[in-house]
């Protein structure tokens, strides 16, 4: 078992009132498993992955990973976590603009002091099929390319955790099948954990597990 | 991460990506002016004290009326001081029966220490400076002893016992001053020759200076050591206290600087605020991505302060540099007017300039930057999570603390820095307070308005707190350059009415009554314009409602001044016209009054009602103070601490004095009136005048060049408020186009906007300045404050048309770019 959570909850105040997200949610994923969490649009899937990610702290409950309670940690303490083990692909890429793709790789390499973050990052590239596109920045290049640098800035750390918030949302059907193979190859080599939070059933059903959620529930 | 190469890495990615351009401008502007004015009020003020120090023949001196202890003068020497000494008395000299009263000086052979002698061989050869006294044994002389006593150049003259040469004549001597001594002819002599003389016995009314020069820290050293030393009779002269006329206007102009110096600080310092909250804005994404990658708070806040301190480091050294060049180029345009030998400019100026850079960046910068370090990694889902604001506190703090830390260095003055920023930050307040009130009901009017009207005012009311700091940061900028030309104007008239060019260049004393008539006829039909004549008394005052001075004055003050010696008393129902009551009536009284300075007054503690007493000759004489008045003593018109009533003085020996403007050509008539009235004494002023007169004028330019720097400052802070909003307005924009807007209806919309901006600003500026001017100018300044209505009108005209040109060039790529382009990478 790698990520377990009890009675996860989050309810934010909206002035008087308070408006609950997730409710007590519990669940298990174990060490190499893929992991598709579904619901509609607003259902808090996101909320869900951003909470087992560590990007959020819970209202009630407790998140352990890698058997680490995150809820006894505070913000620096979930970022030495994610740095050591986790990965992120986003709907929206999140590349950093002015860094070309290259940079944008070695960047997680970077801040963890890595020396050979360059090599690393230059073989990731190859690897995802940019290997004639590293000076390029992020505006230069397509929305598929885009994710592809994502991809290989995801897996360049061999993160034990991936987590992908709508990895295809931003892309057509076409390229949106070339990035979920080559997430799912790269998964496999590098034998880490997803948890892919979508709305997409084709994508869903490429998981070995999926976990439903509505109105901040497990169904 | 690499603590070095990743913020060298994303420093050089913004720098190229322009995202840094105005703050580094901004930055470069307020070292570069800091720098300039620095360096330039520095080198000017200490070439400045050279000069003026030849009025003093030294840079510090001590008059006594006794020898100085030896220890004082061992004491100078410890701190490697130069030593000069002069012995004036007042002495008979005869020469075939023909009896003349001279002021005699002795002078030591280091004499003058600073500046020079001029003397000439005979009347109608040029003048040649000396650098030194005359020779043991030699004398030089005025013209009027020469006429007086029927000699000539070569001859020999008896002073007391001794005889001496009388070798040339002197013309121009730096420390020449309006005292008893210097209005009779002056008789030179070197101080070797003055025991031989054997005029000078225990009692003789003798007047010694002790003159002092060398390293300005070390003349510091030595005056503070040596101040509290000093006895009654003893004072320290230097240029501040001893050239009232001089010492003011430095000290006005020094203050005009170093208030040019603040605003153009604050002016980049509205700049660097405004650029570095854009920068933080545009860097959440990036922030929360590296957050989710891992960073933590601390890496993130290093990251961002080590990239703006190799900024700050870098900017600044290129503002000190390009200070550097300016201030060069300031003193190369000003060569004409200064001395050929200018000080060499100061390595502390130039950290000055440096320090002060990286202190606004810090001051103004590292509130928007600490946001960044509570980004959270959240935003990587949630675009529209933004980090917690900086405290206001923090924000405000550290600006105010600064800016006050900076008035103080130029004020001097805690109360006067707690008036400036309370009395700044209540009208930055109130402002803000109006301004928000008045946005929030012009929301009403806007679905009165056509389209273009209200997407243009939408945009300035639709967030209210927004659109106030932007207006209220124009209006500070416009604020300060407004402060910094109007007091320029005032400062320059001023000094004009203060000095203007037929300002008296002559003082004529000791004239009879039954000769004043007759000059004044005289000087009449040469078309010479003069000052009132004033009859004058010589007196002293010794008691204050029947109570001894002695017992009253505290030491070194005014007062003490003004009571150890004879004093210049005048009547008349008329004051001299540049004094202003103060408290109390003047005009026909009969007898028993007296109108008293008010700083002598305060000095003396003396009101209205008091008695005060005065020796004249072997009598005293009572007087009533039923008027206190100021008076302004660096006109060159005669003015006087007390004026009696008109007939209260009416029974002692009196003589005249006035002052008049000799033009060059009309000095030929000098000569016939020295001739005809030998008892009058002329005292020219005109070297001193000139030399004030270019003072001045070097100012003046000065002051001109500097404000340049203002107006650079200024227009950073436009383009950094401008774009400081411009990412939403390019979104909005493409939004509105991509929605079926026209070009030409977003033009118009803009043009709205950033006029109406432009002109609230400018109408709230001139609303502040009013009351700012009229603050500094009754308390820093001492200027007349008028309300300059002009500015109301075209203040905010020109605001609008600036602002509105910048604005519509910086938001011309929402008009001009695809809106697909701007919506797909919004």
């Amino acid at each position: 078992m790698i990520i377990e959570t009890k009675n996860l909850s989050k309810i934010v105040r909206l002035g008087e009132d308070s408006l609950t997200i997730l409710s007590s949610v519990s669940l298990t994923i174990n060490k190499g498993e893929s992991i598709a969490i579904v619901g509609a649009s607003g259902s808090g899937k996101s909320t869900l992955l951003g909470l087992l990610a560590g990007l959020d702290s819970a209202t009630s409950g407790n998140v352990r990973l890698k058997d680490i309670d995150l809820t006894t940690l505070d913000e620096d303490g979930r970022a030495q976590l994610r740095k050591k083990w986790v990965s992120f692909v986003f709907q929206s890429f999140q590349l950093l603009p002015r860094l070309t793709a290259l940079e944008n790789v070695m960047l997680p390499l970077e801040l963890r002091g890595d020396k050979s973050a360059k090599q690393s990052a230059l073989a990731m590239l190859e690897r995802v099929g940019l290997g004639h596109r590293l000076g390029h920045i992020p505006t230069k290049l397509s929305g598929g390319e885009q994710q592809r640098v994502a991809l290989a800035r995801a897996f360049v750390t061999e993160p034990e955790i991936l987590f992908a918030d709508e990895p295809t949302g931003n892309l057509d059907s076409k390229t949106g099948e070339h990035i979920i193979d080559l997430l799912f190859e790269l998964n496999q080599e590098k034998n880490s954990t997803l948890v892919l939070v979508t709305h997409d059933k084709v994508l869903a059903s490429r998981c070995e597990k999926k976990i439903q959620i509505e109105a901040g529930k497990l169904v | 991460m690499n603590y070095l190469k990743m913020p060298l890495k994303f420093l050089w990615r913004d720098a190229r990506g322009g995202e840094l351009t105005l703050l580094v401008l901004a930055l470069v502007i307020a070292v570069a002016s800091s720098t300039t004015i620095s360096l330039f009020a520095d080198r000017l003020q200490r070439t400045m004290n050279v000069q003026a120090a030849e009025f003093l023949a030294a840079d510090l001196a001590i008059s006594s009326s006794s020898l100085l202890p030896q220890a004082w003068l061992d004491q100078a020497v410890k701190f490697q001081l130069k030593q000069a000494k002069t012995i004036e008395f007042a002495s008979v000299v005869i020469n075939d029966e023909e009896l003349l009263l001279t002021g005699a000086k002795a002078v030591s052979r280091q004499y003058p220490l600073r500046g020079y002698l001029k003397t000439r061989s005979s009347v109608e050869q040029q003048e040649r400076l000396q650098y030194s006294g005359p020779l043991k044994g030699e004398t030089w002389v005025d013209q009027r002893v020469l006429s007086a006593l029927n000699l000539q150049l070569g001859e020999a003259l008896m002073l007391g016992d001794k005889t001496l040469r009388i070798t040339r004549v002197l013309s121009y001597e730096p420390d020449k001053k309006t005292n008893f001594y210097s209005f009779s002819p002056r008789v030179m002599f070197n101080e070797a020759d003055l025991a031989a003389t054997h005029i000078l016995q225990p009692g003789s009314r003798v007047s010694y200076v002790f003159q002092f020069s060398g390293d300005a820290q070390q003349l510091a050293g030595f005056k503070a050591w040596v101040k509290p030393l000093l006895g009654a009779s003893q004072r320290i002269m230097d240029l501040h206290e001893d050239r009232p006329e001089l010492g003011s206007a430095l000290t006005r102009a020094e203050r005009y600087l170093g208030l040019s110096s603040i605003i153009v600080v604050l002016i980049a310092g509205v700049a660097i605020v405004m650029s570095s909250r854009r920068y933080s804005e545009r860097h959440f994404n990036m922030t929360a991505i590296l957050r989710c990658l891992g960073s933590q708070q601390n890496e993130i806040l290093w990251l961002y302060l080590s990239q703006f301190l190799i900024l700050g480091i870098v900017a600044c050294a290129l503002g000190s540099l390009l200070g550097w060049f300016t201030q060069q180029a300031l003193f190369g345009l000003l060569k004409d007017l200064l001395p050929a030998k200018v000080a060499e400019p100061s390595l502390v100026a130039i950290m000055f300039g440096f320090l002060t850079g990286l202190a606004i960046l810090i001051g103004f910068a590292l509130p928007p930057l600490l946001r960044l370090k509570n980004v959270s990694p959240l935003r990587v889902l949630r675009r529209e999570l933004k980090p917690l604001a900086s405290s206001a506190w923090l924000v405000y703090g550290l600006a105010l603390t600064l800016t006050a830390l900076l008035i103080a260095r130029y004020t001097q003055d805690l109360r006067l820095m707690l008036a400036i920023i309370g009395g700044g930050l209540v009208v930055t307040l109130i402002s803000a307070c109006v301004l928000y009130f008045l946005l929030i009901q012009l929301r009403r009017i806007l679905p009165m308005l056509s389209i273009g009207w209200r997407v243009g005012l939408q945009s300035v009311l639709i967030n209210p707190v927004v659109s106030v700091t932007q207006i209220l940061a124009f209006s500070i900028t416009l604020l300060a350059m407004i402060l910094s030309f109007s007091v320029r104007d005032d400062l320059l008239a001023d000094w004009h009415t203060q000095l203007p060019d037929n300002a008296p260049n002559y003082f004529a004393i000791n004239i009879f009554p039954d000769q004043l008539l007759s000059l004044e006829t005289q000087l009449q039909q040469q078309g010479i314009p003069t000052s009132t004549f004033h009859p004058i008394v010589r007196g002293r005052l010794v008691q204050i409602n029947q109570v001894d001075v002695n017992n009253i004055v505290t030491k070194n003050s005014t007062g003490e001044r003004a009571t150890q010696r004879d004093l210049s008393l005048s009547w008349g129902a008329v004051l001299p016209e540049d004094n202003k009551t103060i408290s109390g009536q003047w005009g026909q009284a009969d007898k028993g009054l007296v109108s008293i300075e008010h700083k002598l007054a305060e000095s003396l503690k003396v009101k209205l009602g008091d008695t005060l007493t005065f020796a004249i000759g072997n009598k005293q004489v009572n007087a009533v103070v039923s008027h206190i008045r100021s008076v302004q003593w660096d006109t060159m018109q005669p003015n006087f601490y007390m004026v009696f009533s008109a007939k209260t003085l009416q029974d002692f020996p009196v003589s005249y004095m006035g002052s008049f403007y000799i033009s060059e050509k009309n000095k030929v008539f000098l000569n016939a009136m020295v001739k005809q009235f030998p008892s009058v004494t002329l005292l020219e002023v005109s070297a001193m005048l000139k030399q004030f007169r270019m003072i001045l004028t070097q100012l003046s330019m000065a002051i001109n060049y500097l404000l340049y720097f203002a107006l650079l400052a200024g227009f950073t802070v436009l383009f950094a408020a401008v774009y400081s909003t411009l990412d939403n307005r390019i979104y909005e924009g493409a939004l509105m186009r991509a929605l079926g807007a026209s070009r030409a209806l977003l033009r118009k919309s803009h043009g709205l906007e950033f006029s109406f901006i432009g002109w609230v600003s400018g109408v709230v500026a001139v609303l502040m300045s009013e009351v700012l001017v009229y603050l500094l100018y009754q308390y820093v300044l001492n200027l007349e404050h008028q309300i300059h209505w002009m500015i109301w009108l075209w203040l905010p005209l020109v605001s609008a048309i600036c602002v509105m040109l910048v604005g519509s060039w910086g938001v011309r790529a929402t008009v001009g770019q695809p809106p697909m382009r701007v919506l797909r990478e919004g």
